[in-house]
């Protein structure tokens, strides 16, 4: 049996190492994502003071520090017996879109659309945000530029910092908004509305005209029939900061719907011997092994599955593009991975006309922003980070120490399913032995539509993210090496 | 000269958060006005953003060579690099956003960049606590670093 290795992931710096496993005819047997994850958090975080945990943990992925944040204070909301007051609500929400806002924009940009934009079988060197200046113009990547800056300011005024927050706390927020704050947001989430809508135009001009790309996107490798899961309101509709969880089927019915705090009764986490990672499933459905289908508890979140799980959008612009999708892709859900990207756009304009509905609600220049905390005790929280549901737990003493603490982040919630896309990828572009790097791209764009986060950890020198290719024969004797700088 | 030092890591991370340790011992010994003292804990396109503007930066920052011991000390310019600390897969590296900064024609981006990386192994572990070879070599950092305020 030959094995292919590549590692590290392009532009992924974490680490990731992806393995395949060719059988003696050069086709793919098996193929297998491996992520080391961050190891002692349960430790780290015992007789820390609690409301220490949303800066704490904001350190924890260099991705989603907002996210975290925000799962980290939810969960101190439960666990002081707290409901915030509805402006602090608000503002965190407002926060939020203003995370999600930046985090989707650098995800197209940077890291998924090369893929489209330039091409996925073009050179590695190309496939990046300097390739898509090259063919899509200076212009467009200073708007690029500005409106991820716009969305990491509007956090950073809410937040009182840039990157990390500081603003939540259990019961609510630290800081209100000002007039003029109010007016410098809106003015920015107006703009960055209209960029949403341009990046959408952009992803139809130059992806789903190009019938190539969408025999891609529909094509088999890249399909997945799993669960779906994501956050919504009592309308269920999509939400990223709020609601209760629920989960759909291959058809798009409503498997259950469930509050956060009883995660543990609805997910389980599978250990297997050969893997560092976790893999969950819902427990009503059970584990049957990396497959799809209507009999494997294994699930998707993150945009795709998000809004598979929905009933809709909340917002009128997003609302009509999400339609546009079902009605262009064949119907709800979709199952095609690649289509996340789609997702991810269709979201990324909710945020903003979100966004624009709380700056202009009356409540948000409240003062009425903290409501005195509880006993300490038990508590859970959850949000929709970009890449899908994340949820904290934290026992807390009566001191207000954390006594247990757990968590759940969304790359964990996806590893079933990336482990699948990259193994339907392989075996769908590798025959007969014959790889090469834009085969193994291909292979890639089916974990990269995911959006994985990992541990933001040291680099290597001499720097660049190579991609190391490693062929084993069937006696496990190296017999090809590819790298590229 | 207008100058920021910048420490660079992940304070949860053991070992990775060398930089932001020197940085606390250097506090101590920067009273230069023209001179920033800041921690990041975040990568490329951010790290460009805290460093727009000023004529000079010196980053220090924890770096993984595989030939090396931990808790070397060394010095490099940014031509030595493809990656400095983008540890978010969202992000570019440093020198990549530099470059982007430049072709989008940027104007008040620093010319003169220098690194002191402090080698380290790879963690994914949690904790504060740096490994003591890697503590060690904190004075070492901090002598340097005054010594190229001094020559600037």
């Amino acid at each position: 049996m030959k094995t292919i290795t590549i590692d590290p992931i392009t532009r992924l710096e974490g680490h990731g190492k992806i393995t395949i496993f060719l059988n003696e005819h050069g086709d793919v047997e098996n193929a297998y994502l491996q992520i080391p994850e961050l190891r002692g958090f349960e430790k780290f975080a015992e007789g820390r003071r609690a409301e220490d945990m949303p800066q704490i943990t904001s350190r924890i992925c260099g991705v989603c520090p907002v996210a975290h944040h925000f799962a980290a204070t939810k969960a101190l909301d439960a666990a002081f017996h707290v409901d915030p007051p509805v402006p602090a609500k608000k503002l965190r929400e407002l926060l939020y879109c203003g995370y999600v806002i930046y985090d989707h924009i650098l995800h197209f940009y940077f890291l998924g659309g090369p893929d489209f934009v330039v091409g996925p079988e073009a050179p590695a060197a190309k496939r990046n945000i300097l390739g898509v200046i090259e063919k899509a113009g200076v212009d467009v990547a200073k708007e690029v530029i500005k409106h991820r800056a716009y969305g990491q300011k509007i956090t950073a005024i809410l937040g009182g910092k840039a990157t990390h927050p500081v603003s939540g706390l259990p019961g609510g927020v630290s800081k209100g908004l000002s007039k003029d704050e109010v007016k410098e947001i809106k003015d920015m989430i107006v703009s960055c509305n209209s960029f949403a809508k341009f990046t959408l135009n952009l992803f139809n001009d130059i992806v789903l005209k190009n019938k190539a790309y969408v025999d891609l996107i529909r094509s088999d490798p890249y399909t997945l029939k799993t669960y779906n899961m994501g956050l919504v309101d009592k309308h269920n509709k999509m939400n990223f900061y709020d609601g209760v969880i629920r989960v759909t089927d291959q058809e798009g019915n409503e498997l259950e719907k469930f509050d956060a705090k009883d995660y543990t009764n609805h997910i389980a986490e599978r250990v297997e011997e050969w893997s560092y990672m976790k893999y969950p499933y819902l427990k009503s459905i059970g584990w049957h092994g990396l497959t799809d289908g209507k009999n494997s508890g294994i699930y998707r979140v993150g945009p795709l599955g998000r809004l598979n799980a929905t009933d809709g959008m909340a917002t009128p612009e997003a609302e009509k593009e999400y339609t546009r999708m079902y009605d262009t892709l064949g119907g709800k859900p979709v199952n095609s991975t690649l289509a996340f990207h789609w997702a991810r756009l269709i979201e990324l304009l909710y945020a903003t006309e979100r966004a624009k509905e709380l700056i202009e609600d009356a409540d948000i220049t409240s003062t009425h922003i903290r409501n005195p905390v509880g006993i300490p005790g038990e508590g859970i929280g959850v949000v929709e980070a970009a890449r899908g549901t994340l949820i904290h737990h934290y026992h807390l003493d009566k001191n207000g120490l954390v006594e247990k603490a757990n968590m759940i982040v969304a790359t964990t919630n996806n590893a079933g399913a990336i482990t699948m896309s990259i193994r339907d990828a392989a075996k769908g572009v590798i025959h007969k032995g014959q790889v090469n790097d834009g085969l193994l791209n291909k292979v890639e764009m089916a974990f990269r539509a995911y959006d994985p986060c990992f541990g933001c950890a040291t680099h290597t020198l001499p720097g660049g993210l190579p991609m190391t290719v490693r062929i084993y024969d069937h006696e496990k004797k190296i017999y090809r090496t590819f790298s590229q700088p | 000269m207008k100058t920021i030092v910048l420490g660079v890591g992940n304070p949860i991370l053991q070992d990775d958060g060398v930089g932001l340790h020197v940085i606390e011992a250097l506090r101590l010994q920067i009273h230069d006005p023209k001179v920033t003292v800041e921690t990041a804990t975040t990568g490329g396109l951010n790290l460009l953003d805290m460093i727009r503007g000023y004529e000079k930066v010196i980053l220090i920052d924890a770096v993984r060579q595989n030939e090396c011991k931990t808790g070397e000390v060394k010095r490099f310019t940014l031509s030595d690099f493809h990656s400095v600390h983008s540890c978010n897969p969202h992000d570019v590296s440093l020198s990549e956003a530099l470059q982007l900064a430049r072709q989008l024609g940027e104007k008040h981006i620093p010319s003169n960049i220098i690194l002191f990386g402090i080698t380290v192994k790879c963690t994914y572990e949690f904790g504060e606590q740096l490994s003591n070879s890697v503590a060690a070599a904190i004075p070492t950092v901090v002598n340097l670093v005054l010594k190229e305020l001094n020559n600037t």
